[in-house]
C-alpha cells in the first residue's frame, strides 16, 4: 500500500522557487491500478519519483508498505526500492553498456538472487524479446527497449509498479502494446500499478484516475466495476 | 555462500562496466604500467646486483677470509695467521700499490696499479690470462702480466720489456679477468700483476711507501667464517687490521649499489605517483560519463556502498592489469639498466627473475590505482537518483559534492599513499625526506596552478584577438584540466631537470678545468734523500715545486682509551678511528684552511707536549674538541698531542690537505717521505714531465689529476645515464597524464570546435586557440619545474654532496624549451582529431 501525506515539493529554477507539488494527499490500495493525468508541468512525474524515493520532498511524508521513506537514509530507501518498487521511465533508462538480458538481471543480482539469469530469460520471453537477449540497448527499437525496461521492472516481482509516461517516446501502436503488457502483468501478478500519462485513452483502462493541475489533486475519479 | 555470490556480482558488474570502455581506460592502464614498470625494473636490477654480489662473493674476494693492513704484519700477527695454517687453512699474501711503468724504448710512461701475489692466488674465481700458460709468469722475477690498457699506453706488445721501479720486466701475457679486482669502476691505471720475487726486484717498497697488504685465507672445508674472523680480529687488533669474510665482504660496494638503487627507486616511485594522478583523472572522467548509469542503478535499488564497491573493484582489476603490463616493461628496464652502467661493476650481471620485487610492484600498482581512484569514486554517493526524472538536475553535482567527501577521507587517502611509499622505500629517513620534498613540490606546483587559473581569469585579454582570448579562457573555465596538467608535467620537468643540474654540478667538479691554483700532479713516495733532486727537476722545467714531508700513522688512543679497546663494529664513525692518517708538521696554516675554533700554534716554550690541529668533520667523527689528547702510532712510536685548533678545509681546492697537522718539530724524530705537487699549464706538458720524473726517480709515482678527474667523470657519466633513463620515465608519465587530462576535455572541445566552425572559424584559428592554451601550460609548468629543479638540486648538491652549486643557464633554457615543446606537441597529438570534426554530424547528434 502507498500512502502520501501533505506532500509538497519546491524546486529552485532559474533563480526562483517553483512550487511543483502542493500538499498532495493520496492513498493507493494494494492491487489497485491508478492513472495520474494532467497537463505537462503539473507535477505528475515528481509525485511518482517521490513515491519511489528518487528524491526528497520539501515537506510531507510517504509510506511504502508501512515504512515511512522520507525520513530514511538514502541507501535504505534504495534497498527498499529494490524490494518493493518496479519503475518504468519515459526514456527507458536502460544501461547502455549492458545487454538486454543483463539489464533485466540487475535487480535480481542486487537482491543477491541465485538464478538471476534463468528468471530474467523467462521474463524476456514474457515480453517477447527472448531472441534479443544479447543485444545492447542501442541495437533495439524504442518499443523493444521499453519492453526490456518493463521486464526489468518486474524481475523482482515487486508489489508496486510505477510507470512514468511509458509510451511517451513511442508511436501509437507500439505504445498500445506496451500498455497492454503492463496491464497484463499487473493483473497476473496482482501488482499495484501507478501510471502517469497525459493520454486519456490509456488512462481509461485504470481502476482510478486522479488529475493533477498545478501540483494539486484536482479530481479523483473511481471507476467501479472495472 | 551469500558473501561469495555477492563478490561474484560485484565482479560481474565491474567486468560489464569495463568491457566496452577499454579505450577510455587506455591512459589508466599505461600510467600504471609505466609506474610499475619503473619500480619493478629498479627492484629487479637491485635484486640482480644483490644476488650476483652474493653468488660471486667468494671470487670477488678470491678467498674465504681476508686481512687487510697498511703495513706488513708483525711477527705476532704472522703467528696468528700461522696458527690457522696449522689448522688446515691456506694463506697467500698480496701487496697492492700504485707505481709508474715506462717503456724504455719510447719514453712512454703510465701510472699502474701494481699487485704482487704469492703462488696459490686466487683461491676462488679465475685468473684468466692470454695465453693461458702465461700464468706461470708469477713465479718468475723478471716477468709480469698486464692489462690490455698498459700495452696501448706504453706502445708495447706481449714479449716486450718495460721498466717498473728498478726492475726490467717481460710482458708474459695479458690479463683478461682478475676475480678480486672489485671496483672496476675507478682505478688509477691498468693492472700489472707480478710475483713476490719481481716485486722485490722493483725496489718499490721503501719506508713510508703507500702499500696495501692483503692476506687471503682459504679455510678447510666445513670451517665457518665467523669464528675465524672473530679470532683474527682480536689477535690482529694491534695491527689495525681489517678482517672480513667473503659473505659480508664488499660492504662499500654493497652500500654504493644499495644507495644507487634506492635513489633510482625513488625516481621510479615518482613515476608511479604521477601515474596515480592520471588514474584519478581517468576515473573522474569515467564517472562523469557514468552519471546516468549510476542514477539508473540507484533507481533499481542499488545503494551507494554497493556501487562504490563495484567501481573500486573495477579500478583494482584495471590496476592489476596495468601492473601486469608494467611487469613486462619492468623486465625490459631490468635488462636495460646493467648495459647502461656497463663497466661500472666488476662482474657480469645476469638478470634474475625477482619474484618478490614483481609481487611488490604489482601490489604497489594495484593499491596506488585504488587509492588515487577512491577520491573521484566517492562522488558516486552524490549522484541523485532524481536525475532519472529531471535530466538537468545537478549536472555539476559530482563536483559540488565536495562537502560529502570529508577532508578526513582525503587525509586518510594521502596517509595511506604515504605509508605505501614508505613501505616501498623501506628506509624511514630517506622515505620521510622523499615524502616531504615531494609534498612540498606538489604543493608549490598546485599553488602555481591556482595562481595561473586566477591570473588567466584576470588577464586583460578581453579585447585580444580570438585565439589568444579563447586559449587563455580554456585555462580557467569550469572543468579545465589546468591543475592536473601543471602537476603532472611540472613534476616530470622537475625530476628531469634536477637530475640534469645535479649531474652538471658534479661533472663541473671533475671537469677539465681544474680549480685555479690546484695542482695538476701529485708525486708520492719521494724518499728523503731524493727531495732536493726532485725539486730541482721541477724547477729546471720552470714549474712550481711544493714538497711536503708526510708521515703515515694510525690513531692509537683518544684520551686514555685505546682504539683497540673500543667497540667499533658496525659503527658509522668507525672509519675515523681505523683509517690511516697521513700527517705533517708545519708552521703556517695551509692555503684553503681556516681555523674555526682555538688558535693556530700559539707561541710558547717548545718543550711541552706537541699540539695538533684537527679538521672539523674529523673532530666531530672522533668526538674530540679543543684540549682533547690524541695518541698516534707512527713508525712504531707513540706520539701524544693536544688539540689546539679545529680547521675548516676547502677540500675542493684539490691541494695537499690534511685531517691532522702537528705543530712544528713534533715529528722530527721520524723519517718522513715527501709528497710533491706542481701545476703544469697545459696537458701537453704532462707527458714529458712524467717521463723525466720516471727516468730520474723510478720509485716515485706520478698521479696526473687531469686523468684522475677524467676517470671519475666517466663513472659519474655512467651513473648519470642510469638516473636519466629512470627520470625519463617520470617525464613520459607526466606527458601521458597530460594527454589523458586533455583527452578528458575532448567532448567539450568538439562542441566548441563545431560551433566555432559553424560560425565561420577556420581550422587554423582553432589550432591557434589550442596552441595558446598548451603553450601557456607548458611555459608555466616549465617555469615552476625549473625553479623547483634548481631548489631540489641545490639542496642535494649543497647539503648532501657538500659541493658548491651553480646554476646552468643552458640546461635550464633547454629544459624550459623542451617543456613547452613537449606540452604543445602532446596537446596537439591528443586533440588533433577534434580539429577535423564535421560540424553538422556533431550538431545533429545533440
Amino acid at each position: 500500500m502507498i500512502l502520501v501525506e501533505q506532500l509538497t515539493m519546491r524546486l529552485a529554477s532559474g533563480g526562483r522557487e517553483v512550487l511543483i507539488l502542493d500538499n498532495v494527499d493520496l492513498r493507493v490500495a494494494p492491487g489497485e491500478f491508478l492513472a495520474v493525468v494532467g497537463p505537462s508541468g503539473s507535477g505528475k512525474s515528481t509525485l511518482l519519483g517521490l513515491i519511489a524515493g528518487l528524491d526528497r520532498p520539501t515537506s510531507g511524508r510517504v509510506w511504502l508498505s508501512g515504512s515511512e521513506i522520507v525520513a530514511l537514509p538514502e541507501d535504505e530507501v534504495a534497498a527498499l526500492r529494490g524490494r518493493l518498487i518496479g519503475f518504468v521511465f519515459q526514456s527507458y533508462q536502460l544501461i547502455p553498456t549492458m545487454t538486454a538480458l543483463e539489464n533485466v538481471m540487475i535487480p535480481l543480482e542486487l537482491a543477491g538472487e541465485r538464478d538471476a539469469r534463468a528468471r530474467s530469460r523467462l521474463l524476456l520471453r514474457t515480453v517477447g524479446l527472448e531472441q534479443r537477449a544479447h543485444h545492447y540497448p542501442a541495437q533495439l527499437s524504442g518499443g523493444e527497449q521499453q519492453r526490456v525496461a518493463i521486464a526489468r521492472a518486474f524481475t523482482c516481482e515487486p508489489p508496486v509498479l510505477l510507470a512514468d509516461e511509458p509510451t511517451g517516446n513511442l508511436d501509437q501502436t507500439t505504445g498500445r502494446n506496451v500498455i497492454d503488457l503492463l496491464v497484463r502483468l499487473h493483473k497476473e501478478q496482482r501488482t499495484t500499478l501507478v501510471l502517469v500519462t497525459h493520454d486519456a485513452d490509456l488512462a481509461a483502462s485504470a481502476d482510478r484516475i486522479i488529475t493533477l493541475v498545478d501540483g494539486r489533486v484536482q479530481r479523483d475519479e473511481r471507476r467501479p466495476g472495472r | 555462500m551469500a558473501g561469495s555470490r555477492r563478490l561474484g556480482f560485484l565482479g560481474v558488474m565491474a567486468w560489464r562496466e569495463t568491457r566496452g570502455a577499454w579505450r577510455h581506460f587506455l591512459f589508466f592502464l599505461v600510467c600504471i604500467a609505466l609506474g610499475v614498470g619503473s619500480l619493478v625494473g629498479v627492484s629487479g636490477f637491485s635484486a640482480t646486483l644483490e644476488r650476483t654480489v652474493r653468488k660471486e662473493a667468494r671470487s670477488l674476494m678470491a678467498a674465504d677470509v681476508q686481512v687487510r693492513v697498511n703495513r706488513p704484519l708483525s711477527d705476532a700477527g704472522r703467528a696468528a695467521l700461522e696458527s690457522w695454517r696449522r689448522r688446515g687453512a691456506e694463506v697467500v699474501a698480496a701487496s697492492e700499490l700504485v707505481a709508474m711503468a715506462a717503456n724504455p724504448a719510447s719514453d712512454a710512461t703510465a701510472l699502474v696499479e701494481l699487485k704482487a701475489v704469492e703462488p696459490g692466488y686466487p683461491f676462488y674465481g679465475e685468473l684468466a690470462v692470454s695465453p693461458p700458460e702465461a700464468a706461470r709468469a708469477l713465479a718468475d722475477p723478471a716477468q709480469a702480466l698486464v692489462e690490455e690498457g698498459l700495452l696501448t699506453r706504453l706502445g708495447l706488445e706481449p714479449g716486450d720489456h718495460f721498466q717498473l721501479g728498478g726492475a726490467d720486466l717481460l710482458v708474459a701475457g695479458v690479463i683478461l679477468k682478475e676475480p678480486d679486482r672489485v671496483v672496476g669502476a675507478f682505478s688509477l691505471g691498468p693492472r700489472v700483476l707480478i710475483g713476490p720475487a719481481a716485486l722485490a726486484a722493483t725496489e718499490l717498497i721503501q719506508p713510508g711507501s703507500r702499500v696495501r697488504y692483503r692476506y687471503l685465507l682459504k679455510l678447510p672445508p666445513g670451517q665457518p667464517t665467523a669464528p675465524v674472523v672473530e679470532e683474527l680480529e682480536t689477535a690482529l687488533a694491534p695491527e689495525f687490521a681489517r678482517v672480513s669474510a667473503y659473505d659480508d665482504a664488499q660492504p662499500r660496494l654493497q652500500r654504493f649499489l644499495q644507495n644507487l638503487t634506492v635513489y633510482l627507486g625513488l625516481v621510479g616511485l615518482i613515476s608511479l605517483l604521477v601515474g596515480g594522478i592520471g588514474v584519478a583523472n581517468s576515473v573522474r572522467a569515467f564517472m562523469q560519463e557514468k552519471m546516468d548509469t549510476l542514477a539508473v542503478l540507484k533507481g533499481l535499488g542499488a545503494d551507494s556502498p554497493t556501487l562504490l564497491r563495484i567501481y573500486l573493484l573495477q579500478t583494482l582489476l584495471l590496476g592489476g592489469l596495468g601492473s601486469l603490463a608494467g611487469l613486462g616493461l619492468g623486465v625490459g628496464v631490468q635488462w636495460a639498466l646493467p648495459s647502461l652502467m656497463a663497466g661500472l661493476l666488476p662482474v657480469r650481471l645476469e638478470p634474475v627473475a625477482a619474484w618478490g620485487a614483481m609481487l611488490r610492484g604489482v601490489t604497489m600498482g594495484v593499491l596506488t590505482a585504488g587509492l588515487f581512484a577512491l577520491w573521484p569514486l566517492l562522488g558516486i554517493r552524490a549522484v541523485p537518483p532524481a536525475r532519472l526524472l529531471r535530466r538537468e538536475v545537478d549536472e555539476e553535482a559530482m563536483f559540488q559534492a565536495g562537502g560529502r567527501r570529508p577532508w578526513a577521507v582525503a587525509a586518510a587517502i594521502v596517509s595511506a599513499l604515504a605509508l605505501l611509499a614508505l613501505w616501498h622505500i623501506g628506509q624511514w629517513t630517506v622515505g620521510a625526506t622523499f615524502l616531504g620534498v615531494l609534498g612540498a613540490a606538489l604543493g608549490l606546483l598546485w599553488a602555481g596552478a591556482w595562481l595561473l587559473v586566477r591570473a588567466a581569469r584576470r588577464l586583460p585579454v578581453r579585447r585580444a584577438r580570438l585565439p589568444l582570448r579563447q586559449g587563455v579562457a580554456n585555462l580557467h573555465r569550469p572543468g579545465s584540466q589546468t591543475v592536473t596538467a601543471l602537476l603532472s608535467v611540472g613534476i616530470g620537468v622537475t625530476v628531469m631537470l634536477a637530475v640534469a643540474l645535479i649531474e652538471v654540478n658534479l661533472l663541473r667538479q671533475v671537469d677539465d678545468h681544474l680549480p685555479e691554483d690546484a695542482p695538476t700532479f701529485f708525486f708520492v713516495d719521494i724518499q728523503p734523500d731524493q727531495a732536493d733532486g726532485f725539486s730541482s727537476v721541477l724547477v729546471r722545467r720552470g714549474l712550481p715545486a711544493e714538497l711536503t714531508p708526510i708521515v703515515r700513522s694510525r690513531l692509537h688512543a683518544v684520551g686514555e682509551e685505546t682504539v683497540a679497546q673500543m667497540k667499533l663494529e658496525g659503527r658509522e664513525d668507525a672509519w675515523y678511528f681505523q683509517r690511516e692518517y697521513v700527517v705533517t708538521a708545519r708552521a703556517e696554516l695551509p692555503k684553503g684552511n681556516r681555523v674555526v675554533e682555538g688558535a693556530w700554534w700559539p707561541s710558547r716554550p717548545g718543550t711541552e707536549e706537541p699540539l695538533i690541529s684537527v679538521e672539523q668533520e674529523a673532530a666531530r667523527g672522533l668526538g674530540v674538541g679543543l684540549g682533547s689528547r690524541l695518541t698516534f702510532d707512527a713508525q712504531g712510536r707513540l706520539i701524544t698531542a693536544t688539540v689546539a685548533s679545529l680547521r675548516e678545509v676547502a677540500w675542493s681546492n684539490l691541494g695537499t690537505n690534511f685531517f691532522i697537522i702537528f705543530s712544528p718539530g713534533a715529528l722530527d724524530a721520524l723519517t718522513p717521505t715527501y709528497l710533491a705537487t706542481t701545476r703544469t699549464a697545459a696537458p701537453a706538458e704532462d707527458l714529458p714531465l712524467q717521463r723525466a720524473v720516471v727516468a730520474a726517480f723510478p720509485n716515485v709515482t706520478a698521479i696526473n689529476m687531469r686523468h684522475v678527474l677524467d676517470a671519475i667523470g666517466s663513472i659519474l657519466n655512467r651513473i648519470a645515464h642510469a638516473v636519466r633513463f629512470m627520470a625519463a620515465f617520470t617525464l613520459a608519465t607526466g606527458l601521458l597524464v597530460l594527454a589523458g587530462a586533455l583527452a578528458a576535455t575532448r567532448y567539450r572541445r568538439i562542441r566548441e570546435t563545431v560551433i566555432l566552425k559553424a560560425l565561420g572559424a577556420t581550422r587554423g584559428i582553432i589550432a591557434r586557440i589550442f596552441a595558446v592554451e598548451y603553450a601557456v601550460l607548458g611555459v608555466t609548468a616549465g617555469l615552476i619545474g625549473t625553479g623547483l629543479a634548481c631548489l631540489l638540486s641545490y639542496i642535494v648538491v649543497r647539503f648532501f654532496m657538500m659541493l658548491p652549486w651553480e646554476w646552468d643557464g643552458a640546461v635550464l633554457a633547454m629544459g624550459l624549451a623542451a617543456a613547452v615543446l613537449l606540452t604543445v606537441l602532446t596537446g596537439f597529438l591528443t586533440t588533433l582529431r577534434v580539429l577535423g570534426q564535421k560540424p553538422l554530424a556533431v550538431l545533429r547528434r545533440e
